[in-house]
């Protein structure tokens, strides 16, 4: 240790900053280029938590996070090979507790100006707080990019103008566009129309309304991929107020992704409450023909008791002809009694009845119906009014009208050139919601559009006919009606109307 | 027929005795009514004389119940069941439990008015008759049966549904309806209940030393 002790010797002697770099605010440390300390001030000896007298003549790497040695290493070979005249590093210096702490190393070649002997003065910053942080945010940066791309469900960041901003590795997959094709792009390039011109509106309104319609809520909607395609898609948007602006998320679940368990189990539902209504049907068919064949019996045995009577010419049947048609024509009555008792029975069966949005009602119907008709190539549009007042509904049955309509206008439109399927609201004078589904199918025979909504008539090959009736049947328990025309240019329109809620209504 | 001989007409819905009853006394047969089978019973037996309509649907004691107690007590009343379920093993079980015949409802006169002018008959008569040779043309129309529509005839006449018919037979139940309608037109059969009395009147030929017929 005897010759390096006399550098140090040299420089406390001779340099007249000497007294400056012990009070600096600064650690300050004297290396030899073979890694001694030579040397350091009371800040550095401080900070690592020893004597000065512990720190002189020890390694420097002895001081050192061993994670840090081989950049810094490289660095005083550089040093000391005359490549460069100093160098700044950020390493973790060792304390005497074995803590790590950031700092900031800015070391300069000197040449002690009587031996010519080269070392290194170092400059230590503490910018551990400084470095921590950063980590920190670099690590949570770090987490978040991760599940960004590995989240199975997409994620779309769009700022109040629509722009995209991020577009999320799944959101590429399920769309189809690489992120770089729509970052920057209007949102509004990954809907159908027509809410691709509504988007920007909806937007809009809600940063002017304040009044939550999808936000913190999430409903189905359809999307649309960049071939085309249409999709129905659940989505669920959260809200960023960043530094006056607002960021909207917007988290994306592909229900048609789903599709092959979901599509069938969608299929089979709706084919569940179809057959569940059948069976229910024929339960109450099964009830209705015992109540009904017992005044039938009846009847007919008094007709042709009183048929028997007037043949019979030697004694006068006259009387007892009359009681046995007096008699018939009660049975006729008993069995409408019957008949008036099931159409109460049937009337019973109401569900709860809520307000609804009627617009949300139809928008999710259509989805659900679309994802099951993908394949027919109908294009769907909207044109569904702002500002309707809640209905009174009890919206389950009231979607199954809507996919029934929906279904039944692709299924007819199957053979058309043409496939178009609008959907228009509106609230009426009489202060009612109409609701109107046209298709550029076939339209309508006369015959059939007149009988149409009897149970059991039916133009498909495979149709139990009950589906009209059925719809029929939910529309007038809500105290709205329901009919078809056939257009003039071509199709069919079905036109339903539910009953507004009152008191929104204002 | 004695002049004395009435239709018991047992059912609990009024309007059908009622009117069963105008019916048949627009051809003068002379009726009694009871609204139950425990009715009759207790009323009905002591000075009976002629034949039974009853529902085989009726709450309290039904048709089957009654037949069961009317053979229990060793009576040969001849019963007619009338049902608005025209299924094969009810028919089946209604014959097969003593019942005379079969009848679906709504009625048809002319069938009703014959089948109760035979059970009046055969009460007039309470010898057992023999039982008639059975009809050459029966015997002529069973031989024009394949051997599938044989065997789900005679599956039927047992008085098995059709499922259970198709299952002995590891065919569909579809299949089976069609084998049964296919027997029913070779026979010139226009309901079950004529069905099931053809089938049992050629299954009983054994026993006055015929072949096997249906069997």
């Amino acid at each position: 240790m005897g010759p390096l002790t006399s550098y140090i010797d040299k420089f406390a002697e001779e340099s007249p900053l000497r007294g400056v770099l012990e009070r600096a605010g600064v650690g300050i440390k004297l290396v030899s280029l073979d890694g001694t300390i030579l040397d350091s001030n009371e800040k550095f000896a401080e900070m690592v938590g020893r004597t000065r007298a512990e720190i002189a003549g020890e390694s420097v790497w002895a001081l050192s996070h061993s994670d840090d040695r081989a950049a810094e290493q490289a660095m005083i070979e550089r040093l000391r090979d005359g490549e460069i005249g100093s160098y700044t590093i950020e390493k973790r210096h060792l304390r005497a507790d074995g803590r790590s702490f950031w700092t900031r190393v800015t070391s300069s070649l000197v040449r002690d100006p009587v031996s010519a002997l080269p070392y290194c003065v170092a400059i230590v910053e503490d910018v551990d707080a400084r470095v921590r942080a950063q980590l920190d945010l670099e690590e949570r940066e770090i987490r978040l990019r991760t599940i960004f791309e590995t989240a199975p469900d997409s994620i779309i960041v769009i700022d109040e103008s629509g722009t995209i901003l991020n577009f999320s590795r799944s959101a590429e997959v399920l769309f189809g566009y690489d992120a770089g094709e729509v970052l920057g792009q209007n949102a509004s390039v990954l809907m159908p129309a027509p809410y691709r011109d509504g988007h920007d509106g909806y937007i809009r309104r809600y940063l002017a309304t304040g009044e939550r319609r999808i936000i913190g809520i999430g409903r189905i909607v359809v999307g649309q991929r960049r071939d085309g395609s249409v999709f129905p898609m659940e989505l669920a948007v959260g809200e960023m107020p960043l530094r006056g602006r607002h960021l909207f998320t917007g988290f994306i679940r592909d229900v048609s992704e789903r599709r092959d368990t979901e599509k069938r189990l969608q299929d089979l539902q709706t084919e569940l409450l179809h057959v569940g209504r059948v069976s229910a049907m024929a339960q109450l068919a099964s009830a209705l023909a015992h109540e009904v064949n017992q005044p039938l019996t009846a009847i007919g045995n008094y007709l042709q008791a009183a048929r028997r009577f007037m043949a019979v010419s030697d004694v006068a049947p006259g009387d007892r002809v009359v009681e046995a048609l007096d008699k018939a024509f009660a049975q006729t009555e008993r069995a409408g009694q019957v008949v008036r008792t099931m159409r109460a029975f049937v009337k019973k069966g109401d569900g709860a009845r809520r307000p609804e949005v009627l617009n949300t009602a139809i928008e999710e119907a259509c989805a659900l119906a679309m994802a099951g008709l993908a394949d027919l190539g109908v294009r769907l549009s909207l044109d569904l009014a702002h500002g309707l007042p809640d209905v009174l509904i009890d919206k389950v049955p009231v979607q199954q009208v809507v996919v029934n309509l929906v279904r039944n206008a692709a299924e007819a439109m199957r053979d058309s050139e043409r496939r178009e399927l609008k959907i228009r609201d509106w609230l009426t004078a009489n202060k009612r919601v109409a609701v109107e589904i046209c298709d550029t199918g076939p339209g309508l025979a006369p015959e059939v559009s007149a009988q149409l909504f009897q149970p059991f008539v039916t133009t498909k090959a495979s149709g139990m006919g009950m589906g009209l009736s059925i719809c029929r049947s939910i529309v007038n328990s809500h105290g709205g009606s329901i009919r078809a025309e056939a257009l003039a240019e071509g199709g069919t329109r079905f036109i339903f109307d539910l009953p507004v809620v009152e008191e929104a209504s204002e | 027929m004695s002049p004395d001989m009435m239709v018991s007409i047992v059912d609990d819905d009024p309007d059908i005795r009622d009117s069963l009853a105008m019916l048949l006394q627009s051809e003068g047969i002379p009726t009694r009514e009871f609204a139950s089978a425990e009715d009759f019973l207790a009323n009905g037996l002591a000075d009976h004389s002629g034949c039974v309509l009853a529902d085989i649907r009726m709450p309290g004691m039904d048709g089957f119940a009654l037949l069961g107690m009317i053979a229990a007590r060793q009576l040969t009343i001849p019963v007619i069941m009338m049902t608005g379920h025209g299924d094969v093993p009810m028919a089946v079980s209604a014959m097969k439990q003593g019942a005379s015949d079969f009848i679906q409802k709504p009625i048809d006169a002319e069938a009703l008015l014959t089948l109760v002018r035979m059970a009046l008959s055969q009460s007039d008569d309470p010898a057992p008759s023999p039982a008639p040779d059975t009809d050459p043309l029966l015997l002529e129309r069973l031989s024009r049966l394949t051997e599938r529509e044989r065997e789900v005839f005679e599956l039927l006449v047992d008085g098995d549904p059709n499922k259970v018919v198709a299952f002995k037979l590891s065919i569909s139940p579809r299949t089976v309806e069609i084998h049964r309608a296919r027997v029913m037109e070779k026979f010139g059969l226009r309901n079950v209940a004529e069905l099931v009395r053809v089938g049992l009147s050629l299954r009983t030929q054994p026993r006055h030393g015929g072949t096997s017929r249906l069997s």
